[in-house]
């Protein structure tokens, strides 16, 4: 049961890979380390909805994925950020920032 | 775009799940590993990093599922995975599985059998382009609802001054056949006149050769004919060179110009062989009526505005011949004229074998419930361990899929089997049944039915079995919570089946009543011994002398053969081949043209007629061969029917009175009554009493339509048995004519019956299947419900209970359903059969006589499904009872 801290709000986790994956393909410990690095450990990412995830926006075509390396000379599937991704992100994000703003006046009017 | 990625995505995951497994299972590892690198370098040991990282990946096949559970080709798997598991538990119980799957097989195998009947004849369009711009054209008299033929008069026309249609075309319906000869014996094909647009208008190219073209219906146009595809087969041996081939039809050579495919067939009741060029010729009256107007509307021309059209233009001829009684103009779409008078019958039919249908499910039902009792315990532990209800009612809807879908792929294969025998059995005489077949509709339906009723009988079992009581059924010491709730939706399901049957019992009961009240009827003649046969003469036989000479020598030479009792011909034979009717007016009772007029049915007879029929006299006299009436100068004689001599003349002497016939014309010559006849019927068994004419066949006037005549002849031995002797009498006089149509009286009786005996032998067909389900399933409820009771009753004979008071207690159960079941029956019955009323004969819709004694056939059989278990319980030996579970 996730904590009622770290629960992600519905349909958010989509938007924050891709957002993570914006910078360079990372495997997927590294996404879910990322993610809760820089939200300072407010958002605990459970693999349990990590994977199911990336096979979900892999079939949408906004991740494409590779076998690599690790720097620790292991190997792991990277998944990069597509052309379609990129813009699915832009809108997202684009999206969010509307309604973060609109849901933040409700909240302070 | 997205859709197909989704859709080749789900795809590559069925076909290639080894890999897409072992890649995730990989990925998880890596997942692992990393996550317990990064623990090490946090400063855990190998050990608790690993650890600790399988905690928070809580679980490999947790995540695994979930990851699957994302595309759409999981509820595939899904489906295969639960459809395993289902035949699995339907092989453990075969006997379950047989009786289950053959009531799903006979219920969907018939239902699949009647849709594509319907399908084929009432649903699809025609097999013509555009076909709803086809359009037939007819006359009606004011204040009558049927569609009649029109006369020459009416069809030019219409023909030279409509706007609304392409092309409008006529069909002859008067001939219907032509006498072949010159290839072999002579025979009587199947054929029909029509005119020379008639192919263009339907559109449909022929296989070789070519249709009809503009001018060839003008008079003295040269013969030509277009041939069927069948009769290219089987008459001229597929020859590749069959086009100018010629053929003598009527005596007269035709040129064959064209051979139509296969799938062509118009009028289609039976088949046609030839269509030939009906030549239309300026009329100098507006009768006889004997076509029908058939047209292709305009693109966007409603038959609405076309209608108000050829009424402006019947109106016009009406003024034309003043003596003519008003027709108006009617018309409707040809697929409505086709199929409209089959549509109720075959509704009817699909109606009942749907109840059918219904009936078998919740019998399946029944049965499935009463399974629920035993799987339980086995849903309860599913329950418990965690699966939600929704899963549960999903695994067993699946099964009840399977089941239902392995009784549709058997009742697809019986329904092919059931139209084959159709087609070759059944009764011919229905539009178009070369179209009937199974199709992709056909199956489509089929497939519907199939999974609608795999979750209809389905559905109240599993939602029943997957009740959430987790602690009583895994207990197995006391059922009786849950089982109860099984029961009352078991006795419920049996009332509504009980209904069904009995709805489908009076259906079926009503139409043998009135079949019986219909094979009842008297024709008004003698049956037994009488032989019939159509000829008729080629055109050789050019005038009234010709013809007369011919029937007057064949006629004795027939009546001389060893056997023979009396031989005669006639225009139409009982009980349903009636060639025309005609109107009439009598002498001091004058027309008024704005009624309806009065219809006879006339027919022309040679003097031996009414003797080789044994039809009655009545007053006055029969024709005799003394009596000179060919000459216009003669006085022209008539017999009246019974009926006709009642309504017209009361209680006086209809004999020497005067009537006249045709259109009423003042100018018409008067023909005087020498005698009544009993009353015979012409117009089908079923119809009422009406008038009826005879006159001599060689009267003056008459003598060219008896060119086509019946001959009937009775024998004193086995009718059949003189036929070669006439055949042979017939050769003699002339080898180009054909003995065609041999029929004894007593069979053409019989085809006259074929529609309503057929469809009365199905429906109870349905209902005998009704009544047995029903009590199969009663049968059911009973022995069921003495098992769970076996206790009980123990108790209650070791109390002293009499072994009727066990008996009694038992039939009451049984009592109860039948009970509700027979009342809601019988309102639905009330309601249902209602639709019926126009297949009925002199029977009400809600008669009573059908309605009591089927409800108390269906009392008795269910009485004994109740009985055999009750019995049983009685013989319950309260010791063995005490100590059972």
């Amino acid at each position: 049961m996730p904590d009622k801290n770290t629960a992600l709000v519905q349909g958010t986790l989509d938007m924050l890979i891709l957002k993570t994956l914006a910078l360079e393909p990372m495997h997927a410990h590294g996404i879910g380390l990322r993610i809760e690095q820089i939200s300072k450990g407010v958002f605990q990412v459970n693999p349990g909805s990590l994977f199911p995830a990336f096979k979900r926006l892999e079939r949408a075509g906004w991740l494409d994925s590779e076998w690599r390396a690790t720097e620790n000379n292991r190997r792991a599937k990277y998944y990069v950020l597509t052309a379609s991704g990129r813009k699915q992100l832009k809108s997202e994000t684009r999206d969010w920032k509307t309604q973060s703003v609109a849901i933040a006046r409700i909240l302070e009017a | 775009m997205n859709v197909f990625r989704h859709l080749t995505g789900g795809l590559k995951e069925l076909v290639r799940r080894d890999k897409t497994e072992s890649e995730l299972s990989e990925e998880l590892n890596a997942y692992l590993q990393n996550a317990a690198d990064a623990k090490v370098q946090a400063g855990a040991t190998p050990e608790e990093a690993l650890r600790s990282a399988r905690l928070e990946l809580g679980g490999m096949e947790t995540v695994k599922h979930e990851v699957r559970a994302v595309g759409w080709e999981f509820a595939i798997e899904v489906f295969v995975q639960d459809a395993r598991y289902g035949i699995r538990m339907l092989r453990k119980s075969p006997l379950f599985t047989a009786v289950a799957v053959t009531a799903i097989a006979i219920g969907i195998g018939a239902n699949t059998a009647m849709f594509s009947l319907i399908d084929a004849i009432l649903l699809r369009p025609l097999p013509y382009p555009e076909p709803q711009r086809l359009i037939v054209v007819g006359t009606q008299q004011r204040g009558r609802s049927e569609m009649d033929l029109m006369g020459t008069a009416d069809f030019l026309a219409w023909r030279d001054h409509q706007q609304s249609f392409e092309q409008v075309a006529v069909l002859d319906r008067a001939g219907r056949s032509f006498a072949l000869s010159g290839m072999g014996a002579p025979e009587r094909i199947p054929g029909v006149g029509v005119s020379a647009n008639f192919f263009s208008m339907f559109g449909v190219a022929p296989l070789k050769g070519r249709g009809f073209q503009p001018g060839e219906d003008r008079p003295g146009a040269p013969g030509v004919v277009v041939v069927s595809e069948q009769f290219w087969r089987d008459h001229l041996g597929s020859d590749p060179a069959v086009l100018n081939r010629t053929l003598t039809l009527d005596g007269k050579l035709r040129t064959i110009v064209g051979v139509m495919p296969a799938g062509f067939r118009f009028p289609s009741r039976r088949p046609v062989d030839v269509w030939a060029i009906r030549t239309l010729n300026p009329p100098a009256a507006r009768p006889p009526y004997g076509l029908v107007g058939l047209g292709r509307l305009k693109p966007g021309v409603s038959v609405r505005k076309a209608a108000a059209e050829l009424n402006d233009i019947a109106a016009q001829v009406a003024a034309q011949y003043p003596s003519s009684p008003d027709l108006v103009g009617v018309m409707m779409p040809m697929k409505e004229w086709m199929v409209s008078d089959v549509s109720t019958a075959l509704l009817l039919l699909l109606g009942a074998i749907a109840l059918v249908l219904l009936i078998a499910v919740v019998n399946v039902a029944n049965l499935l419930l009463a399974r629920a009792t035993v799987r339980q315990r086995e849903v309860a532990v599913r329950l418990a361990l965690g699966a939600s209800r929704k899963r549960v009612v999903r695994q067993l809807l699946t099964e009840s899929s399977v089941l239902s879908l392995l009784g549709g792929v058997i009742g697809l294969l019986l329904a092919y089997l059931a139209v084959r025998a159709f087609l070759a059995f059944g009764p011919g005489q229905m539009p178009r049944l070369e179209e009937v077949g199974i199709n992709s509709g056909v199956l489509l339906f089929t497939f519907v039915v199939c999974v609608g009723s795999g979750i209809l009988f389905g559905l109240a079992p599993a939602l029943e079995t997957s009740r959430p009581s987790l602690s009583d059924p895994l207990k197995d010491t006391n059922r009786s919570s849950s089982s109860a709730s099984a029961y009352r939706t078991h006795r419920a399901l049996l009332v509504f089946e009980v209904a069904l049957a009995l709805i489908v019992m009076i259906g079926s009961g009503l139409l043998v009543r009135s079949f019986v009240r219909l094979s009842d009827v008297n024709p008004g003649i003698q049956t037994d011994h009488v032989i019939t046969a159509a000829i008729s003469l080629p055109n050789k036989y050019a005038g009234p002398p010709q013809i007369t000479q011919f029937w007057q020598q064949f006629l004795e030479k027939v009546q001389t053969l060893p056997g023979v009792k009396a031989a005669s011909i006639t225009m139409s034979l009982p009980p349903n081949l009636l060639a025309i009717t005609n109107p009439f007016t009598v002498e001091g009772q004058g027309y008024d043209r704005n009624h309806s007029l009065q219809l006879a049915e006339e027919m022309t007879v040679s003097p031996g007629y009414f003797r080789s029929l044994g039809i009655p006299l009545m007053k006055g006299r029969f024709f005799s061969p003394s009596d000179k009436v060919e000459s216009d100068k003669d006085p022209m004689i008539v017999i009246v029917n019974q009926t006709m001599a009642k309504q017209y003349f009361g209680d006086k002497d209809p004999i020497g009175r005067r009537i006249q016939t045709g259109d009423p014309d003042p100018s018409f010559p008067w023909e005087t009554i020498v005698g009544v006849v009993g009353d015979v019927k012409y117009s089908g068994l079923d119809s009422g009493p009406g008038p009826t004419l005879y006159v001599p066949y060689n009267e003056n006037g008459w003598v060219m339509w008896a060119r086509e005549m019946y001959l009937v002849v009775r024998s004193s031995g086995s009718a059949p048995g003189i036929v070669p002797a006439i055949r042979t009498q017939l050769a003699s006089m002339d080898s180009t004519i054909p003995l065609a149509q041999i029929r004894t009286m007593d069979e053409l009786l019989d085809e006259s019956l074929v529609q309503q005996r057929f469809r009365t032998w199905l429906v109870s067909g349905f209902a005998a299947l009704a009544m047995i389900l029903s009590a199969i399933g009663i049968y059911a409820l009973i022995s069921y419900s003495v098992s769970q009771r076996t206790r009980e009753i123990g108790v209650r004979l070791a109390l002293g209970a009499q072994r009727s008071n066990v008996l009694g207690l038992v039939l009451r159960e049984g009592l109860q359903v039948l009970a509700f079941g027979l009342l809601l029956g019988l309102v639905g019955a009330l309601s249902a059969t209602r639709i019926m009323r126009s297949l009925l004969y002199s029977t009400s819709a809600t008669d009573a006589l059908s309605f009591i004694a089927t409800s108390f056939t269906l009392i008795a059989v269910a009485l004994l499904a109740c009985y055999i278990p009750a019995r049983r319980a009685t013989k319950v030996d309260p010791m063995v009872a005490l100590r059972y579970e």
